[in-house]
């Protein structure tokens, strides 16, 4: 029985990178952005109807901006007149779901219409998930007297990690500890380590798909359950999280390396001078023995 | 030859030992018996060494003494003087009575500390039965290092604290009624010690009049009905051994209120015991110079004297000997007749106390250790995250051109279909993967080095590293090898790893491996061992060379 008390709150977070999705398309046309989507979207409705009490939002991250698919400006929950612009399905549908998917499919066809053609080839998500906080901070202010609500994230991760965003993405991944929001992982392409340590220290699960045409089953099977109910069942075990640091001259990862005592700079070989501080440094060399003179007998 | 410079103190002529004449010395540190005609000595011990005496019962023929070692070793001595080997043997057994508990103790000491220390340390037990008792290294070895350790604890635990003094011990002896009109006072030896310290006057009469004029006895039956002790000492002027004692705790207590307290913020002069009197202390209070002291109140304020004296007495014999001894010292000599000289004094320290109780060092604008600033030239290496710098697949502007195209042209026309999101096949294939045994739960199943080995196995691996650790920590503190001293000890140090890695090591590894545990658990440590043996090796050809 589920109580009034208690609110779950989902939210996905959607890998729209054009340039990954244009190539994904050319090389699967079986699996394209639409099917993606309506994955999310079957995904979404589930949660939804799992609880009244549920709630929902999905944001797209493009490499321009992170913009929330739902709940969308237009959207009011309790608006009861409606617009007569947005039509029930017409299926016999739970009204709430068919107008929530229609408000996601015109977001998104607006979204992908005004993404421009730029340099920059990395996804905003480390942006799009400090807003995702955000959203899930404001809506825990808003809860009535007596409300608990349990947050989640679930990251819908395409294009390969962006190095530049490693101090917003830890940052993000630690504000979420603090919260108590779980970060899920479902990995369409490459792993990322950056996911794999989000979900390692917030309590989430991490998963690579072998197969993206069945994304919606693995959704539904591993990521729909909240963290209560995850652990009666059983599921994808949790994978070895590489924690190894990069040196800072090759950005290699190491295991023993040298650091800094100034500045906590990491090199993986000795240098007498700290190329990020400038300081100098020397290494005792091990103390030599006077040779012992050898006395030559006279002859 | 027996040292002649030894003092003997009892010797016996014909005590036999081993069937064989000859005499027994009991010299001042040891035992010696030695043949007859011959001059040295063929038995010694010290009586340090020696843990017990025993004799033989009194009913047999033959009259022995046997003295059993701590190493558990015994030695027999049969005294066969026809007329006095009774006497003899008693003769030797008391003096060995009085000699061996005062050598007993030195040696106990260390042993009983070595125990101690093997008791309260399980761990350090299962080392020292793991290394001495299968005889990997020796015992003295082993106690080497730690008998460091052995004698810092035995000064902190002679630092004991003295006992202090109960300020109601008197009270405390509560005398019983005796049946018929007389008064049974309980007093044990710690009572006894505390009248002595806090009283030294008592002590005083205590040592004239006991034993010479009175039994311990009588001294405390007087003691006790003596008016000395009780509430109303009024000096009726009889011949009371203890009017004196009256006498100088009297003058003891005057000298006392006339010194003062160190304190200088302290003023207790200035306390009076005025209590508020009708009109509220508007109205002159009149003079108590006039009215006579009446007798309720000398009496009051004598028991109020009696107190402060005893509480006074009870404090200063609870200082330590020490200090009370420097204290009176310093008192005596800056607050003496010389009034200037306790003036210069006081401000001095009263100021101190005052800039103390005024001053906070944490508050004070101190100017700290010089700091060097932190000057970084490139400090967004720390921005970048641990991804190696691979190049990322190179996308040409043409290629991103296409692939936004792509996109945008498929999501112009998008409508979710919700009916049709997949094919059952790809839903039962993604079901086998994610079920038990599937693709995705294949490490589920590997279960942790911690569940397949089982936890007495655990334990013992355990227990081979702390072995193994010791060892080694004792063969690389040997390095660099500079004295003499230390090459024996690397030497001694590598056949002990040897002798550690056949007795211990080994046996281990095959009871493992008749367990089917198919994990190499014992990896790390043969490769521990390994590298100590090739830096062995490489020093001892790197000596070898040097010599030739």
């Amino acid at each position: 029985m589920a109580s009034e008390d208690e609110v779950s709150l989902l939210v996905i977070v959607l890998d729209v990178n054009p340039i990954w999705w244009g190539q994904q398309t050319q090389r699967q046309p079986e699996f394209t952005l639409s099917k993606c989507l309506d994955a999310v979207m079957v995904m979404g409705n589930s949660h939804l109807i799992m609880t009244r009490t549920n709630k929902l939002a999905i944001i797209a991250s493009t490499c321009q901006e992170s913009h929330f698919l739902f709940p969308s400006k237009h959207w009011s929950a309790g608006d009861g007149t409606g617009d007569d612009s947005v039509s029930a399905g017409g299926d016999g549908k739970y009204e709430l779901l068919s107008v929530a998917n229609d408000f996601m499919a015109e977001e998104i066809r607006a979204l992908v219409a005004r993404m421009e053609v730029k340099d920059q080839a990395d996804t905003l998500l480390a942006g799009a998930l400090a807003k995702a906080l955000c959203y899930i901070h404001r809506l825990s202010k808003q809860l009535a007297a007596g409300q608990d609500m349990t947050s989640r994230i679930l990251v819908i991760k395409a294009a390969e990690d962006c190095a530049l965003q490693y101090m917003n993405f830890m940052n993000v991944i630690f504000a979420a500890q603090k919260q108590g929001v779980l970060i899920d992982a479902c990995v369409l392409d490459s792993d990322s380590g950056l996911l794999q340590q989000a979900c390692d220290i917030t309590g989430g699960l991490y998963l690579k798909i072998p197969q993206r045409v069945a994304l919606t089953q693995y959704l539904l099977w591993v990521f729909l359950p909240d963290s209560e109910e995850r652990a009666q069942l059983v599921l994808p075990p949790s994978v070895h999280v590489d924690y190894r640091a990069a040196c800072f001259c090759h950005r290699n990862l190491i295991e023993i390396g040298y650091v800094c005592s100034v500045c906590l700079s990491i090199f993986c070989n000795f240098s007498p001078i700290c190329t990020t501080c400038e300081t100098a440094f020397k290494i005792p060399l091990p103390l030599l023995k006077a040779k012992k003179k050898k006395v030559k007998p006279v002859t | 030859m027996a040292a002649l410079s030894e003092e003997v103190l009892l010797v016996v002529k014909r005590v036999r030992q081993r069937k064989q004449d000859g005499t027994l010395y009991l010299m001042a540190e040891r035992i010696a018996w030695g043949p007859e005609g011959k001059d040295r000595f063929t038995v010694s011990h010290l009586y340090a060494d020696i843990r017990c005496q025993k004799i033989s019962p009194d009913g047999k023929a033959k009259i022995q003494l046997q003295l059993v070692l701590h190493t558990g070793e015994s030695t027999t001595f049969h005294f066969a003087n026809d007329s006095s080997a009774l006497k003899d043997r008693e003769a030797t057994k008391e003096l060995l009575q009085q000699l061996l508990p005062k050598f007993k103790k030195k040696a106990n000491k260390e042993l009983e500390e070595k125990n101690r220390m093997l008791q309260e340390d399980p761990v350090l037990f299962q080392l020292y039965k793991d290394l001495v008792v299968s005889q990997v290294i020796s015992a003295e070895e082993f106690w080497a290092n730690r008998l460091s350790m052995l004698s810092v604890e035995g000064s902190v635990g002679n630092n004991k604290q003295d006992v202090g003094i109960s300020a109601a011990f008197l009270a405390d002896i509560r005398p019983q009624t005796d049946g018929c009109n007389g008064l049974r006072y309980n007093l044990t030896a710690d009572i006894i010690e505390s009248i002595f310290r806090t009283y030294p006057a008592v002590k005083q009469k205590y040592a004239e009049n006991v034993p010479h004029n009175l039994t311990e006895k009588e001294f405390w039956t007087r003691f006790f009905q003596s008016h000395y002790f009780h509430r109303d000492r009024i000096n009726t002027g009889m011949q009371d051994i203890f009017s004196e004692c009256a006498k100088q705790d009297e003058k003891g207590l005057k000298s006392m209120v006339v010194q003062g307290v160190k304190n200088p913020m302290v003023d207790l002069l200035s306390l009076e015991d005025k209590s508020l009197d009708e009109g509220y202390g508007s109205k002159v209070a009149p003079s108590t110079s006039n009215s006579k002291p009446t007798v309720k109140e000398n009496s009051n304020s004598a028991i109020i004297k009696r107190f402060n004296h005893h509480s006074s007495m009870v404090l200063a014999a609870g200082l330590k000997k020490g200090d009370g001894a420097n204290d009176q010292a310093s008192e005596t000599s800056s607050t003496d007749g010389n009034s200037r000289d306790s003036d210069f004094f006081q401000p001095p320290i009263k100021k101190v106390k005052l800039q103390e109780a005024i001053e906070y060092e944490d508050l004070q604008s101190g100017s700290g250790p010089r700091m060097v600033a932190l000057n970084l030239k490139k400090s967004d290496r720390y921005a970048h995250g641990p991804v190696p710098l691979q190049s990322h697949q190179y996308s040409t502007t043409q290629d991103i051109i296409t692939a936004v195209n792509c996109i945008q042209h498929e999501m112009a026309g998008y409508k979710p279909c919700l009916t049709q999101v997949m094919s059952s096949n790809a839903v039962s294939s993604a079901i086998a993967a994610l079920s038990p045994g599937g693709v995705l739960m294949q490490t589920s199943t590997q279960q942790t080095m911690n569940q397949l080995v089982p936890s007495d196995v655990q334990g013992e691996l355990k227990q081979l590293y702390t072995a193994a650790g010791e060892l080694l920590r004792h063969f690389w503190t040997c390095f660099p090898v500079n004295t003499p001293f230390l090459e024996e000890k690397v030497v001694k140090m590598r056949s002990n790893l040897e002798r550690f890695q056949m007795a211990k090591l080994r046996p281990f590894q095959e009871k493992i491996q008749r367990q089917y545990l198919s994990t190499n658990i014992t990896g790390h440590l043969e490769d521990m061992l390994q590298a100590a043996y090739n830096k062995f090796h490489a020093w001892q050809t790197r000596r070898m060379m040097r010599k030739t």
